[in-house]
């Protein structure tokens, strides 16, 4: 490792993230060569949470635009507020005001909403983290926009002239992988793939969110866990559930992880009715003894 | 063919530039921006150790996470601490083990690979003559020689764009979306400010995903290469589109279909799947199909589409069970049958009759004018 690379891990640690080596080398090579990070993974791997860890690093703002099927540049860059432009201009009939003054006036900043990329790319002081999450939803039309947005970060707004970016943001986008995103994408961006935590990470994980937890209880939580994610389940628990988990034993003061509190709350990593009744057929005491041997 | 290694480069980003070479030859894309970069990446102090060395190349020159294997072995060959002498070997030999048997399933196939000219051709020049463009419709594919395969790919692209065609145009003219506050004012400039027409947004088109999973086993032999070029077709048509074949495995090439040559997709997807003409698992298939795809593909705007006869050897309880499976999570789900254009056929076989219960619909899928009911499915979803 390098002493850089340790440096980070320390540095995130104190900020109470846990970060696996590849994935700090990774960061800090996005940082480096400002170029943006495409993270996969299955759900609930932490994916948004590594854009979360960069901006609470830098102490810099995170602006987040949530991708969705039908998402179009007037919601993710700028749209004007018109009907504020509307009121302005009936309020304004009577003044004496040019129709040149009157037309800058209605198409200054403060009649412009800004959305996202537009926010990310106007930031002042110092440079944001935009976090651009399930990509893979939006459309292919939108994608092949923000290659755009990415390879120049300025945006073109017909009435204000071409905005340019101030500083370069961090750029980092996630995807589910519900489809193949472009390969012209994919070249103008690092790629990491997130897989769920090995045992020591999520452990640590657990200990560091919850300290109160006995160890040995948070040990066999994990473990019972990651023997779950073994059984190809409809859908296997992320780690925000394994913290949900761990957090529900503080709750109710249980101190023992036996095979009665587990049937009682495997919905709180099983959200799928087929999943805990597999769960129940393998059986919940042979899981348990299985992760003791 | 030069070997690969660090050592054969002075200087330490020489060593860079040659890694990245050898990670095009072995098909990962790496362009010379990426090569730049790992070079800045390297001026950053990114070489300090091997490991870290590794995941910052891995991040740059892998594109998805199937790479990540080929990259690791490229990897460990090129900054191996010994001369690797076969390295370059390796690779080559897999590649002609491919090639062979991609020959051997595109002869299979009803494709006949360079250099093996037949007289077959000869022969069945004389029984297309002027057929027509609607017995070709109409003719089973199973019927149909190699030379008038042309002639039927060139009907089911010209059918397939005009069904793409009006499938657009029946969407297009639904009901309009919330009102166009730009174009209201923009329209009604001529009335002073009032605002008498209100202008609507054009709403966005719905967009469905078409999954297609196609069976390729020996029992459909005559007919998989044709559904596959229909799949290649409306693969060029409509655009959300993934697709599976399956055997006694199940293997995705939604990936391949996006090549632009026929051929070369042929060519690269016998490349990748050795289940050409096995034997058939359909139950054990969709349950694979569940596991590893259905979670990401299916959504309530998707239409699965089987493509398969339904002689199965699994046992018919699992194809009931993950057909049903399928269906709570897809919107239709369809199933074409390309022996159901057969007279007097019935569907007897049992992975058919455990199967058919869980089907929104049954059709048949011998002839284009069949697959062309598609458009019909696809309307009314």
């Amino acid at each position: 490792m390098i002493p850089e690379v340790q440096k980070l891990i320390g540095q995130f640690e104190g900020l109470n993230y846990i970060v696996e080596e590849e994935l700090a080398t990774v960061l800090l090579l996005t940082l480096k060569l400002q170029k943006p990070l495409l993270l996969e993974g299955p759900p609930g791997v932490g994916k948004t949470e590594a854009a979360h860890i960069i901006s609470s690093y830098l102490d810099t703002e995170l602006i987040r635009l949530q991708c969705y099927e039908g998402l179009d540049v007037n919601n993710a860059i700028y749209e004007w507020n018109y009907q504020k432009q509307l009121l302005s201009i009936k309020l304004n009939e009577n003044s004496d005001l040019s129709v040149v003054e009157r037309e800058h006036h209605i198409f200054g900043e403060d009649f412009l909403l800004k959305r996202p990329l537009l926010r990310a790319i106007t930031a002042k002081d110092k440079p944001p983290v935009l976090l651009i999450d399930e990509i893979d939803r939006a459309d292919e039309e939108f994608e092949a926009f923000l290659l755009e947005l990415l390879s120049d970060f300025q945006i073109s707004i017909p009435e204000l002239g071409t905005i340019r970016s101030e500083h370069r943001p961090i750029v980092i986008l996630t995807s589910n992988r519900t489809r193949e995103l472009s390969d012209a994408l994919k070249r103008r961006c690092l790629y990491h793939w997130i897989d769920y935590p090995g045992f020591e990470k999520e452990l640590s994980i657990v200990r560091k969110k919850y300290p109160d937890l006995d160890q040995e209880v948070s040990e066999s939580l994990v473990k019972f866990i990651e023997h779950i994610r073994s059984m190809n389940l409809y859908k296997s628990p992320g780690i925000a559930e394994t913290l949900d988990w761990a957090h529900s034993l503080l709750v109710l003061h249980t101190q023992h992880f036996n095979t009665e509190y587990i049937d009682k709350t495997l919905g709180i990593i099983l959200k799928s009715d087929s999943d805990i009744q597999q769960v129940r057929t393998a059986g919940v005491d042979a899981i348990l003894e299985e992760i003791k041997s | 063919m030069p070997i690969f290694h660090h050592s054969r480069h002075e200087g330490f980003d020489e060593a860079i530039i040659g890694f990245s070479r050898y990670c095009r030859e072995n098909d990962l894309d790496v362009g010379l921006s990426h090569t730049q970069e790992a070079l800045r990446a390297i001026s950053h102090g990114f070489a300090g150790d091997v490991q870290s060395l590794k995941f910052a190349l891995k991040s740059l020159f892998c594109k998805r996470i199937e790479e990540h294997e080929i990259f690791g072995k490229c990897f460990d060959v090129y900054w191996g601490k010994r001369r690797h002498e076969y390295a370059h070997k390796v690779s080559n030999q897999s590649r002609s083990n491919v090639s062979k048997k991609a020959n051997a399933s595109l002869v299979m196939m009803g494709f006949k690979p360079d250099g093996m000219e037949d007289e077959l051709v000869e022969d069945t020049k004389s029984v297309t003559g002027d057929s027509g463009i609607e017995s070709l419709k109409k003719t089973d594919f199973s019927k149909i020689a190699q030379i008038d395969s042309q002639a039927l790919e060139e009907l089911a692209d010209q059918l397939l764009r005009q069904l793409n065609h009006r499938l657009k145009r029946k969407l297009v003219s639904r009901k309009k979306g919330r009102i166009d506050i730009r174009k209201t004012i923009r329209n009604n400039m001529s009335t002073g400010d009032d605002l008498i027409n209100l202008y609507r947004k054009s709403r966005k088109l719905e967009k469905y995903r078409l999954v297609l999973l196609l069976d390729v086993s020996g029992s459909m032999d005559k007919y998989s290469f044709f559904l596959l070029k229909f799949l290649w077709s409306l693969k060029n048509n409509l655009k959300n589109i993934e697709a599976f074949v399956f055997s006694t495995k199940l293997i995705r090439i939604s990936d391949f279909l996006h090549q632009h040559q026929l051929d070369e997709t042929l060519w690269r997807m016998s490349h990748e799947t050795d289940n050409w003409s096995s034997g058939t698992r359909i139950g054990a298939c969709m349950k694979d199909f569940n596991e590893k795809y259905a979670k990401r593909i299916l959504n309530g705007k998707s239409i699965t589409i089987v493509l398969s006869d339904g002689l199965d050897q699994g046992e018919p309880e699992v194809l009931s069970a993950e057909l049903e499976k399928i269906k709570m999570r897809t919107s239709k789900l369809v199933w074409l049958n390309p022996l159901k254009g057969m007279e007097g056929y019935e569907p007897l076989a049992k992975g058919m009759k455990a199967a058919l219960p869980k089907v929104g619909q049954f059709g048949s899928a011998h002839n284009l004018e069949s697959l062309m009911e598609l458009e019909n499915i696809l309307a009314s979803a």
